[in-house]
């Protein structure tokens, strides 16, 4: 590397400025019908899953579950699992293999609780684990355990867990009351709100909730721990396998990181949900006891309904006061929440007030309480209840005047309690074109729904079927985290001269290895399909989560760095004398320097003279020199014969990496946006709500895989409406059990949920990643959960206080039931 | 046919399956599921489980030409039935797995194999099918990602080209 590029690339590093170096032909980044790289082995069900893991004399391993909110083991008795044929070993919470605590991986910062005594929500997995010659066999055990439960009174609701006399939700972690700890609360403050109420002409308060979502990924949590002697062997299904590396080599008095091997296949599916979360980590811990135990690889396992339990961090209830003058402009938001069991520090709800509006007076405090449900964590994703907040707010106060809803968010748009005018001044300083991005989006948008056409006042149109009409509308900015470090490596291979990138995987199916590639040979000037990415099976080339809310904005620029620096390589080693193993020969180009060649098509040529020209195989040369490469099967070796003299180019490899701020920790303001349409009929005698159309508009800055984007954008809209209209778990007040944790009562969205999707992606060029990208895998799904209960309101002309929107909430809204 | 297992409760019995033109003779469980017997003992890992109660389609087989939820079938009641998976629909180099490939059908992947077994169920029976037959065949079979509208297309393409050709 020389220092020239060790310079370019620290130059990178500070990119809350335009992109230094942009392409000056993009070739297959942003182009159309890029082949998937894992299409083929994921349609043809090749793909390996942790799940579908099987070896050698391994075991299965269940866990036993309260059946009670929240109760504790006073005895328990597990001699008849243990004598249950086929049962090989049960791990028990008073077993001395077993601290008290320790590092499980997830987001949490402290030790974790492994395999408790005590249980805080009904299903929680405690006690004890079976592991046997077979899942049913280890699910036969489970029975077999007589446990003597001493129940304790339990919270559900998080308003009443803060009343005064309210039992205590978790006395272990929390005894001093059921807002566990400062983490747990948040307050942000700007400006001045009661200076902004008393500027308002109107003043408006409501209060809304959000029902408890979660995941459902399609595979479950599982995981398989194997010793090779000394050292572990895992197989993680898990967004973060370094994170997983790190926790494991805290175990058992240290193993050093070299020593571990992680596996980290496909996923079936995550959206961050409980890879995150410590508690349901435990399994490779008791897998790692057992499988010392009894010298035999051990797989864990959840089964479905145990996914459901923990959920999504939004769920809870915002109260919101809001103060407008007459014209629209929104003087004060004053909002209050309470939030159930955020097992990560207490996020805020009124971030996008400040990031994405000129609205200068700005207070909301978030309290976290506990109660006796799962655990919640950031779900596709933690800004839900910021979308939620921003545009209830904004459709409230436009429904208020009978304004346009998307008039008044162009009026608001800004950052900071600054105008757009402000934005674009900053926008111009970092070096980028003053796009109006918000507008741009909402052009589109608007043209593809028929809002001009479509739209009335709310509760105005029946159609002729009977049902009543309604358009929604709800936007934001794109908050792609792009923070981060990130480290890949690129070789060019002998003999073809392809191009193999090595980093880590978890993949989680947004097509990022597919974008790497795509950044990699425009990079290089090499044709698509002569890159490839080559997973590593170990989590060694340390990816900052390539595929959760931080991808192409970090990766794509350690892909980026390496493949300028490989690039250097390969013209330096063109234009360079190249060894052989009898002496030295010809460099490839003769009297050339670097800076007068170039590659384009897999082919280094002479830009002067693009007839003098030879491909990257032909530069790259064979391998295994001590082969006669010229030589036929069968004819005798002859040492020092001149076929030996052949050219052997050094080695063409590049590792790079990537270390920033991102905007997530405020390097730079956010200036790309999003706005999404909605069209629904409702039936207003039954509550039904039909969604007929979702049109998304993303601003990604650039496109770099247009069907991974455009994958996004329909998964979103889908998943979004899925969060928004059915989707909530639900717990019998009464005993605090979970009542409908599986596919059959939990409604996640089937094809017929929504009659059309229409997407747009618009590229400004304003993003932090490199080409000025922004990341959306997060973003619709966010978003659009807003957008029905928006719709409904044009549509019935009411409110609907509570997501998702329900039939029997949309009854209640009209006051029919 | 069935016995009783004298070790414990469970009884068993021989079936033999016909799985992707191969014959296969089996000692199987009686509480075990077809997908069981296809992931776990045959190796067909293609044939995925995901809500274990016939609510999502990630388990979808072909049988005597009909499409089935093989979570929702006991083996032991499959004796002397023809079966195809995934794996052979892949082998048979049928055109869906292209197109589900050139239209990214698939996110994390898991329920895809699902669907192309049940988009090759409906193209065996109705070659050109409209694309609200298509949803209709497909409605059974969740994705979680939400890739929907791309499958609708990658079939109608395949539908159209088995018509063309």
């Amino acid at each position: 590397m020389s220092n020239d590029e060790i310079k370019k690339i620290q130059e990178l590093f500070d990119n809350a400025r335009n992109d230094k170096y942009p392409l000056g032909e993009y070739r297959s980044v942003g182009k159309r019908g890029v082949r998937r790289i894992d299409g083929y082995e994921k349609a043809t069900g090749y793909a390996k899953y942790t799940m579908d893991v099987k070896l050698p004399g391994m075991l299965y391993m269940r866990f036993l579950t309260c059946p009670y909110p929240h109760a504790e083991i006073k005895s328990m008795d597990t001699s008849k699992a243990e004598a249950l044929p086929g049962v090989r070993a049960v791990l028990r919470y008073d077993d001395p293999e077993l601290p008290p605590g320790a590092n499980l991986g997830g987001h949490e910062i402290a030790d974790a609780p492994i395999l408790p005594r005590v249980a805080h929500f009904q299903g929680e997995e405690v006690g004890a684990a079976v592991a046997a010659d077979s899942e049913e066999i280890a699910e036969e055990a489970l029975k077999l355990i007589e446990v003597e439960w001493k129940e304790r009174p339990f919270n559900l609701d998080p308003e009443e867990a803060i009343k005064p006399g309210a039992p205590l939700t978790n006395p272990e972690a929390f005894p001093n009351g059921n807002i566990g700890n400062l983490d747990m609360v948040n307050v942000e403050e700007h400006g001045d709100v009661e200076k902004g109420f008393a500027e308002a002409d109107k003043i408006i308060e409501f209060k809304f909730k959000q029902g408890y979502n979660t995941w459902a990924g399609p595979e479950c949590p599982c995981g398989v721990f194997r010793w090779n002697g000394e050292y572990p062997e895992v197989w993680v299904k898990q967004q973060r396998p370094h994170i997983s590396k790190r926790a494991i080599a805290s175990w058992f008095g240290g193993v050093p990181m070299n020593r571990i091997q992680i596996h980290c296949l496909y996923q079936g599916a995550s959206f961050g949900g409980w890879s995150q979360m410590g508690w349901n980590l435990g399994g490779h811990y008791c897998a790692a006891v057992v499988a010392k135990r009894t010298g035999r690889p051990v797989k864990w396992m959840f089964n479905r309904r145990e996914d459901f339990y923990g959920g999504e961090m939004d769920t809870g209830v915002y109260y919101f006061k809001v103060g407008f003058k007459l014209d629209g402009t929104i003087t004060a938001v004053k909002g209050r929440s309470v939030v159930v069991n955020q097992a990560m520090p207490v996020f805020g709800f009124v971030k996008h007030f400040a990031e994405n509006t000129k609205i200068h007076n700005i207070y909301g405090k978030t309290d976290a309480v506990w109660v006796n449900k799962g655990p919640t964590t950031a779900t596709r994703c933690e800004q839900n209840s910021n979308c939620y907040c921003l545009n209830e707010v904004f459709s409230r106060v436009a429904s208020e005047l009978g304004l346009d809803p998307v008039e008044l968010a162009l009026k608001h748009d800004g950052a900071e309690g600054h105008d757009l005018a402000w934005l674009d001044e900053q926008k111009v300083k970092l070096g980028f074109q003053a796009r109006d991005s918000l507008k741009e989006c909402l052009e589109k948008g608007k043209k593809a729904i028929g809002w001009d056409e479509k739209r009335h006042q709310p509760g105005a149109k029946r159609l002729p079927n009977g049902k009543l009409h309604g358009l929604g509308f709800v936007w934001t900015h794109e908050w792609d985290d792009s923070g981060g470090t990130s480290e890949i490596a690129i070789r060019l291979e002998r003999n073809d001269g392809t191009a193999t990138i090595l980093g880590c995987r978890s993949d989680i199916g947004v097509n990022a290895e597919t974008a790497y590639c795509q950044v990699a040979a425009d990079e290089l000037g090499m044709r698509i399909e002569d890159v490839h990415y080559k997973a590593q099976v170990d989590a060694t080339f340390f990816a900052m989560t390539p595929d959760t809310s931080t991808n192409m904005s970090v990766n794509g620029y350690a892909a980026r760095n390496a493949a300028r620096l490989l690039k250097q390589q390969i013209l330096e080693v063109a234009t360079s004398p190249v060894v052989t193993q009898l002496g030295s020969a010809q460099p490839a180009f003769p009297g050339k320097k670097p800076e007068d060649l170039d590659i384009k098509d897999s082919v280094v040529y002479e830009k002067a003279n693009p007839s003098n020209r030879k491909t990257l195989a032909e530069l790259a040369k064979m391998a295994g020199a001590q082969g006669p490469a010229s030589t036929s099967p069968g004819e005798p070796f002859r040492t020092g014969q001149p076929y030996l003299n052949y050219p052997y180019a050094r080695p063409l490899f590049a590792h790079s990496w990537q270390v920033q701020m991102g905007t997530y920790a405020d390097a730079r303001l956010r200036f790309c946006r999003q706005a999404h349409f909605m069209e629904v009929e409702v039936d207003d005698e039954t509550g039904e709500v039909e969604v007929k159309k979702v049109v998304t508009v993303n601003d990604v800055g650039r496109v770099i895989n247009w069907e991974g984007c455009e994958g996004q954008q329909y998964g979103g809209a889908f998943m979004g409406i899925g969060r928004g209209r059915s989707e909530e778990i639900v717990h019998d007040p009464h005993t605090g059990v979970m009542l409908n944790g599986n596919l059959l009562n939990y409604k996640i969205p089937t094809m017929l949920d929504i009659d059309s999707v229409d997407t747009f992606l618009v590229e400004t060029g304003m993003g932090y990643g490199p080409y000025g990208l922004v990341g959306i895998g997060e973003d619709i799904a966010t978003v659009t959960p807003t957008l029905i209960g928006l719709a409904v309101q044009n549509a019935i002309g009411k409110w609907v206080d509570y997501s998702p929107v329900t039939p029997d909430k949309v009854l209640k809204a009209l006051g029919r039931a | 046919m069935l016995q009783k297992d004298k070790e414990g409760p469970i009884s068993e019995a021989e079936v033999k399956l016909v799985v992707n033109g191969e014959l296969y003779g089996i000692r199987v469980q009686s509480n075990w599921t077809l997908q069981y017997v296809l992931h776990n003992k045959l190796g067909l890992t293609g044939t995925k489980e995901f809500c274990n109660e016939g609510a999502c389609g990630a388990c979808a087989v072909i049988m005597d030409g009909r499409p089935i939820l093989s979570c929702m079938a006991l083996a032991i009641e499959c004796d002397g039935q023809t079966i195809e998976t995934i794996e052979g629909i892949t082998g048979a180099k049928h055109p869906l797995i292209e197109a589900y490939v050139n239209h990214s059908c698939m996110q994390c992947g898991y329920c895809t194999p699902g669907f192309i077994v049940t988009a090759k169920a409906l193209l065996d029976k109705n070659p050109s099918p409209t694309e609200d037959e298509v949803k209709e065949a497909l409605v059974g079979n969740l994705c979680r990602c939400g890739t929907y509208p791309q499958h609708v297309k990658a079939v109608m393409e395949v539908a159209s080209n088995l018509q063309g050709g």
